[in-house]
């Protein structure tokens, strides 16, 4: 078995929101199998780590949940993103890129002296 | 913005569970069940789907903590079970809880109470604007009267031309007046003042207007301003009071205003008014004579200047002063003026007093919390065997500690609370004794810095008492655990901190006790101070019917007042007749007599007197004795020995020879040695100009003996006595002899009183015994606070040691069950254990008695008749807490004879 990594603190949020943005409301397996899917099976989320990320977004008011029926007749809590959490998302979006762009100038490869 | 919503929702979570647990397993549970059912689909077997989908999870119960933490408070919730804990262990050992939160209120009930008043009294910022940048100037000299004898209006000029660090300087007399209504007649307590005072002062009028420069001088019609108390008592705060008319002794005066509230000083006051209204503060004598004090001053700091600046420019133009005025200024009577914060003038006569209390709470609450730190440790030792379990289980170090603090923080908070029902009865009887001390007694009040005061108390108490307790080293349990032991504490440290805790409460009850003794003595030493009275079996009623404060109209000839003001008096001096001869005719009465004055309360007017054929000595102070009145029957009737001559005749009246009566001492200071029987004496000094008194030479024709007019605790004053009939009657008290019960005359008396002078305002319908037992209130006051607290701190104290000494006997049962089976009979044991607490009572003793001396030096002002280091007090007090001592040890020694040692070794 490949080692999982485990979630980077912060970027978990982001991939929630991003996830949600994509596929619209979905309930907490659907978030996780899509992560991991994304990932290529990379990451691997478990409930201790997805459900108070969940909850933490909610009480922040990015995203919020309602009971509906699940695909396969359950009940099941499905999230979806507020109007804050698509502002927020593209915040965080832009922020990302930033850092990104920022770390890949630092690590480019040394260009050797003419 | 999204922190606080996210605060918000936690804090809400917090409160909330049940439902969101549900709500969260079926969440979870639709999770599992969608995963299954993907790992079936894909082929897997039913029961495998379900275990591979259970084990990704990572664990159903840790995953709802973790949500659990996110949805509320987390170290709230932990808060919360800790305190739900230590409610339980506290309900199990009700005795324990009752004793400690008992003790910890009444120690922190009286530190609540007496900070109450400190911080009201002393330290709260006053409520005029920058009310620290205020000023209070006393001009004082040596000799009676001379503590402040204020200033006149030529020295306040002189200050107010040459001091730039003022940024203004107000005046002030304290005057009093009759203030006639509809009904009925009211003496009340008037300011006299500047325009400028309420500038100055920093204060605004919730109601109307202030006066101001333009209420100045002469012409301008009389205004008055109401104080907020008058007003709201008086007249009930009735806004409607603006602009109409009161008379004030004769005046008409328009109210234009009601100020905020405030301290007044020196004392309370009903109203202030401007200066017109009385004639003293416009005449060319007020103007002009140096000597004629009658101002306060207050002044305010200009704009960056300190007190300092201004003390130095004060004392420039003082010394200036005194170097052009030196027959004003005596050098032998130390004329000085104080600059001194008008904050601290106002707390100037209570500090004393109230440090002394202070200090005696906090003696109490230190002895309190003593006692609830021995309780704690001795229940700490009893649970060392419940904690190893906990630390067994898993509790760590830190976690025993906050179970601790849990638990003390429930203890203190409770004993906060008991506490403040104690402070709310304690403030009721300290505001009656600090409206003797302090104008500013009115803002006492438990209020929120009150109350956090006393929680932070609580918290700081907890915190303390949590951290004596002994708990091992974080990872010695297991060893602890292996060696089976019930006890992990060492024992000598803990006994070490209980005895020295034992110790230290016998030393602070010694000091508190003796301080108690101390006060009680003075009580006793001031009520059995001599009146001088025979009798204080005397009814008194102060009936004023003349108007004295009153004066000469502006422009006029000052003698067509005087011939009012004596019309008026010989008016008065009928109806005090007529009061005087029906008073005379109720039931039981022996004699009645009139004066100006109140036995034993003395007169408030003095002037200078001169002996006919001899000067004073170059560098004493002027005599001023007080002018009063009186008829024939005055002296007998309250008492007042004449010890030489006579007393007055009826032929002493108005068309007769010139006569006086003075007392010892006045005979003593003006002809020591001599008999004073037919010397002339004489009014004098510039002030007699403005009244109608005239300068002329009376004879000496009785000596009466020396009263205690100024308090059971002052020296006598000189007194000078002129006939009712021949002289301006200054004021009319009646005193009334009976042949018993004289204060159930009252009643007769009063109606009386009222039938003959409906308009005029009755003072005070008092006995002697009652105005004597009143100038000792404060003392006894003080004595009676100091010994609750005393005896409190000896009950608890006592309690601290029995307390102790009975832990150490049920710690050491078999050791003297050993000793008993090999021989040690009964008294041997008891012996022992006495001796065990002897060594403790007698170090503390020595201690407490040491504290105590240094203490006696302290309050030696607040004593009279008694050294503050007085043996007899001393021994008494040592003798009292050593016999207590004895007495608490004494219960825990039987109980250690009474062990029987059959029973203890076989346990």
């Amino acid at each position: 078995m490949t080692d999982k990594l485990d979630v980077k603190q912060g970027t978990l949020a982001l991939m929630i929101l991003r996830t949600l943005d994509v596929l619209g409301p979905l309930h907490g397996y659907g978030v996780a199998r899509r992560i991991e899917e994304t990932s290529r099976n990379r990451l691997k989320l478990n409930y201790g780590t997805l459900y108070p990320a969940l909850l933490k977004l909610e009480q922040e008011g990015f995203i919020k949940a309602e009971w509906r029926q699940s695909e396969n007749n359950r009940r099941a809590k499905f999230y979806s993103l507020t109007t804050a959490g698509r502002k927020e998302l593209a915040r965080e979006t832009r922020e990302w890129h930033e850092t990104a762009d920022l770390i890949a100038a630092f690590l480019a490869p040394r260009r050797e002296m003419p | 913005m999204r922190h606080i919503r996210a605060a918000l929702a936690r804090i809400a979570g917090a409160f909330r569970g049940r439902q969101e647990d549900d709500d969260l397993r079926e969440e979870m549970e639709a999770h599992l069940e969608m995963e299954t059912a993907e790992h079936i689909r894909r082929g897997m077997a039913p029961e495998e789907a379900r275990r591979q989908a259970l084990l990704s999870s990572g664990g159903i119960a840790v995953a709802t903590d973790a949500v659990r933490d996110q949805r509320g408070l987390p170290w709230m919730d932990a808060i919360a079970a800790d305190l739900k804990y230590a409610a339980r262990a506290l309900r199990h050992s009700p005795a324990f809880t009752a004793v400690v939160v008992i003790t910890l209120a009444l120690g922190i009930g009286a530190n609540t109470a007496i900070f109450s008043v400190v911080r009201a009294v002393l330290l709260k910022p006053l409520p005029h604007r920058e009310g620290d940048r205020l000023l209070y100037l006393r001009q004082s000299m040596d000799g009676p009267g001379g503590a402040n004898i204020n200033f006149s209006v030529p020295e306040v000029r002189e200050f107010r031309a040459a001091t730039p660090s003022l940024g203004g300087i107000a005046e002030y007399s304290p005057w009093f007046g009759t203030l006639r209504g509809k009904d009925e007649a009211i003496r009340i307590d008037v300011g006299l003042v500047t325009g400028n005072f309420f500038e100055v002062m920093g204060l605004s009028p919730i109601l109307g207007r202030l006066t101001r420069p333009s209420d100045d001088g002469s012409g301008v019609p009389a205004v008055m301003v109401l104080t907020h108390d008058f007003w709201m008592k008086h007249y009930g705060g009735d806004s409607a009071i603006i602009g109409k008319q009161v008379q004030l002794d004769g005046n008409s005066l328009t109210v234009i205003g009601v100020v905020e509230p405030a301290p007044w000083f020196p004392d309370r006051m009903e109203a202030l008014a401007n200066m017109v209204i009385s004639p003293h503060h416009l005449s060319a004598l007020m103007v002009e004579g140096r000597s004629h004090r009658m101002t306060e001053m207050i002044a305010r700091l200009a704009p960056g200047a300190t007190v300092e600046q201004a003390r130095s420019e004060i004392d420039a133009v003082y010394a200036r002063m005194q170097r052009d005025h030196q027959d004003t200024y005596n050098p032998n009577a130390h004329y000085r003026v104080a600059v001194i914060p008008f904050k601290d003038a106002l707390g100037e006569r209570a500090r004393l007093t109230l440090l002394l209390l202070m200090a005696a709470a906090a003696f109490v609450m230190i002895i309190s919390a003593a006692n609830v730190a021995n309780l704690t440790l001795m229940r700490g030792v009893r649970r060392e065997h419940e904690l190893v379990v906990r630390a067994a289980l898993g509790a760590g170090v830190g976690r025993l500690r906050r179970l601790l603090l849990a638990e003390n923080l429930l203890l203190t908070l409770l004993g906060a609370a008991l506490g403040m029902v104690i402070a709310v009865g304690g403030v009721r009887l300290l505001v009656s004794l600090a409206e003797r001390y302090s104008p500013r007694a009115g803002e006492i009040r438990l209020d929120g810095v009150v109350l956090g005061f006393t929680l932070t108390l609580a918290v700081v108490l907890a915190g303390v008492l949590s951290f004596i307790a002994a708990l091992p080293k974080e990872g010695s349990f297991a060893a602890w655990i292996a060696a089976g032991v019930r006890r992990i504490a060492g024992d000598a440290r803990k006994h070490r901190l209980q005895r020295g805790l034992v110790v230290a409460q016998v030393a602070v009850s010694v000091v508190l006790l003796m301080g108690a003794g101390l006060l009680t003595r003075t009580m006793v030493q001031l009520s059995q101070v001599s009146t001088g009275l025979r009798t204080e079996e005397v009814l008194t009623v102060d009936v004023p019917l003349l108007q004295v404060g009153g004066g000469p109209s502006e422009g006029t000839d000052p003698r067509a007042w005087f011939q009012t003001l004596l019309r008026q008096d010989a008016q008065a001096k009928v109806r005090y007749d007529q009061m005087r001869r029906e008073i005379s005719g109720l039931p039981g009465v022996i004699e009645v007599g009139v004066g100006s004055s109140v036995p034993l309360r003395g007169s408030s007017t003095r002037f200078e007197v001169k002996a006919e054929g001899r000067s004073l000595p170059v560098g004493e102070p002027e005599v001023r004795p007080d002018f009063r009145t009186a008829s024939p029957e005055y002296f007998s009737a309250s008492g007042i020995p004449i010890v030489k001559g006579r007393g007055f005749s009826t032929t002493d009246v108005a068309g007769g020879g010139k006569v006086v009566i003075v007392n010892q001492t006045l005979a003593d200071k003006l002809f020591p040695g001599e008999d004073p029987i037919g010397k002339r004496l004489a009014w004098t000094g510039e002030v007699l100009k403005f009244t109608p008194i005239s300068p002329e030479w009376r004879t000496i024709v009785g000596v009466t003996g020396n009263t205690q007019d100024g308090g059971q605790d002052a020296p006598p004053r000189s007194v000078m006595f002129m006939p009712f009939a021949q002289e301006l009657a200054m004021g009319g008290v009646l005193v009334i002899r009976a042949d018993s019960n004289v204060a159930g005359l009252a009643s007769g008396v009063t109606r009386i009183v009222r039938r003959l002078a409906p308009a005029a305002p009755i003072q005070g319908v008092l006995t002697v015994r009652q105005i004597k037992n009143e100038s000792v209130a404060r003392q006894r006051l003080n004595a009676t606070l100091v010994s609750s607290f005393g005896i409190l701190a000896v009950v608890i104290a006592a309690v601290g040691i029995a307390g102790v000494l009975a832990f150490s006997v049920s710690a050491r049962t078999n050791e003297i069950g050993i000793r008993m089976s090999l021989g040690a009979d009964r008294g041997r044991v008891q012996r022992m254990i006495l001796k065990e607490g002897g060594v403790l009572l007698v170090i503390g003793l020595a201690l407490g008695v040491t504290g105590a001396y240094f203490a006696g030096g302290v309050i030696r002002g607040l004593l009279f008749g008694v050294a503050p280091h007085d043996p007899v007090t001393f021994a008494g007090v040592a003798a009292m807490m050593a016999a207590i001592g004895l007495a608490a040890c004494w219960v825990p020694a039987l109980r250690a004879s009474r062990i029987d040692p059959a029973i203890t070794m076989r346990a």
